[in-house]
């Protein structure tokens, strides 16, 4: 079964999760650069929260792997991002039913590596 | 044609050579050469002419150590019982190279049913049951079609059956009419499971199946599905064949216009847009990919030295004798063993007899993606095996699925 990571974190750690994630079976990844807010609502640590919600600026990766690798993936992702601090991030799973490779019509597990 | 009632014999090597070559403990051996149960029955059925006319049937259960024994039933009169323990052995290492949880059986009747009335054929189906029927049921051996067994003949049996413990029990039989619980998505079911396989050894042997040809032999349930189901995807099929003959065109063949041939006329041959060709001619052409989806015994030692194909899917049960399995192997042609390419048929089976525990049906989209996680991890796994022991694919399949259930019977240990 295919499962699909999405996680938001900060831009900072991108290269990093990349390069580990690459020597993991992951075949390929997508990555959005993206703004939001979550429980910081915004606000970086120290700053003067007031009432209105910011958003701050945050990396999203797609990733699609074999079931057998999501704990390793999110583990290894989690590993990287963590920082004492609200804002670090989360991670998404989400079951993919289907996954076709256009080019060959391989579908399933097959079409992702 | 090898001697029908050698299978057993052949079946019986096969084991003994794979048990040497893993090691098998030579007790495990001995418990798995030998089938749990052998059942002959004798079946009186009143014709229409009000004689009363006595058949033999068998219901065979060769190992139920991984779960309920699962296997068709044929109506055939070359049917022995040598024929019938062999074909349930064949369907213990099916069920265990896919890791479904079944054990293998099989049964038969010897009867010839072109010459049988259907009133017939169902008096026949029912009493057969009533004779098996203490050693039928969802939990213990779950029949299915086979040789000139179809879904109104499960049917037959599903009722027999629940006549007889008083109560509907729908997971007694697969292959069952949809109203009944029968699972949508069968009847393509085994030809996607060729297709998928075909896909994967495509890509585990590096080649691009689009640019490829292909032969088909039988226009059946597999061989018209698998035609549909590949044209659809943009394969290039350049021959098809059925019992009446076969039809070739190098430019490619369109297998609407094939099945609208074949309703019209009777036969594919009644197709247009090709050249006539044998079923022989079809076998030896050149094409890249040759899937024999008739009958057994189609690629004999007499054929053999002259294929000129390089991969050979075999969507048929047991299309290639040992003999001509050993030319091949010499020759260089590789061959995706039926065990592993037309196991999508068992695994709707077992998913049809969920469904029925469940008392709760899928959707066809449903059906049709379960089976192919299981036949993906089933030909990743035999490919690793056929790798590190530099085997072809057929032995490995037995390697993994004989591995397999003798380590169910260690682990079970002997009773008492």
């Amino acid at each position: 079964m295919l499962k699909k990571i999405e996680c938001f974190f900060q831009p900072s750690k991108l290269d990093e999760i990349k390069d580990e994630l690459v020597k993991m079976d992951v075949g390929g990844m997508s990555v959005s650069e993206v703004k939001g807010f979550g429980t910081q609502r915004g606000y970086l640590e120290g700053e003067k929260i007031n009432k209105k919600v910011k958003f701050l600026p945050k990396i999203k990766v797609e990733i699609v792997v074999d079931e057998e690798i999501v704990e390793q993936v999110i583990e290894t992702i989690r590993r990287l991002c963590t920082a004492k601090t609200i804002g670090a991030g989360k991670i998404f799973v989400i079951p993919v039913e289907d996954a076709v490779r256009i080019r060959t019509a391989e579908v399933g597990k097959s079409a992702i590596y | 044609m090898e001697k029908k009632s050698n299978l057993w014999e052949m079946t019986l090597s096969q084991l003994d050579e794979v048990a040497e070559e893993i090691n098998l403990d030579e007790n495990i051996h001995q418990i798995l050469r030998h089938p749990k149960r052998c059942l002959t029955v004798s079946i009186p059925v009143q014709m229409d002419s009000e004689k009363i006319e006595v058949f033999t049937g068998f219901r065979v259960q060769h190992n139920v150590t991984r779960g309920p024994a699962k296997g068709g039933i044929r109506y055939h009169p070359d049917v022995t019982l040598e024929k019938i323990k062999a074909l349930a052995m064949l369907m213990t290492w099916k069920c265990a190279v896919v890791g479904i949880p079944y054990g293998g059986a099989k049964g038969g009747i010897i009867c010839d049913p072109k010459k049988l009335s259907l009133k017939e054929i169902e008096k026949l189906t029912r009493r057969y049951v009533s004779e098996i029927i203490s050693f039928i049921g969802p939990e213990k051996d779950i029949p299915a079609p086979d040789v000139n067994t179809n879904p109104q003949v499960m049917a037959w049996i599903m009722d027999t059956y629940s006549m007889d413990v008083g109560y509907s029990v729908s997971g007694v039989v697969t292959g069952k009419p949809i109203s009944i619980g029968g699972s949508l998505g069968r009847d393509a079911a085994a030809a996607r499971g060729v297709m998928f396989t075909l896909m994967n050894t495509a890509k585990k042997f590096k080649f691009d199946p689009f640019e490829k040809t292909i032969a088909i032999q039988g226009y059946g349930n597999v061989g018209e599905n698998l035609a549909h189901l590949l044209s659809r995807q943009g394969y290039k099929i350049i021959a098809i064949s059925d019992v009446a003959g076969g039809i070739y065109n190098p430019k490619g063949l369109n297998p609407v216009q094939v099945s609208l041939a074949l309703k019209d006329s009777g036969s594919v041959i009644g197709y247009k847009d090709g050249q006539r060709i044998t079923n022989q001619e079809l076998l030896t052409m050149d094409c890249d990919i040759l899937i024999p989806a008739a009958v057994e015994n189609q690629i004999t030692e007499k054929n053999a030295g002259e294929i000129k194909t390089k991969l050979i899917v075999e969507a048929a049960n047991g299309p290639t004798t040992p003999k001509a399995d050993q030319i091949i192997k010499e020759r260089g042609i590789s061959i995706i063993p039926d065990i592993l390419a037309n196991a999508g048929g068992v695994t709707v089976s077992y998913f049809e007899w969920v469904q029925g525990l469940q008392a709760s049906f899928w959707t066809e989209r449903e059906v049709n993606l379960k089976p192919r996680d299981i036949m993906q991890k089933a030909f990743d796994n035999v490919y690793r095996v056929s790798e590190k022991r530099k085997v072809t694919m057929r032995k490995a399949v037995y390697i993994l699925a004989i591995e397999r259930v003798a380590e169910a019977t260690r682990i079970r240990g002997l009773y008492p």
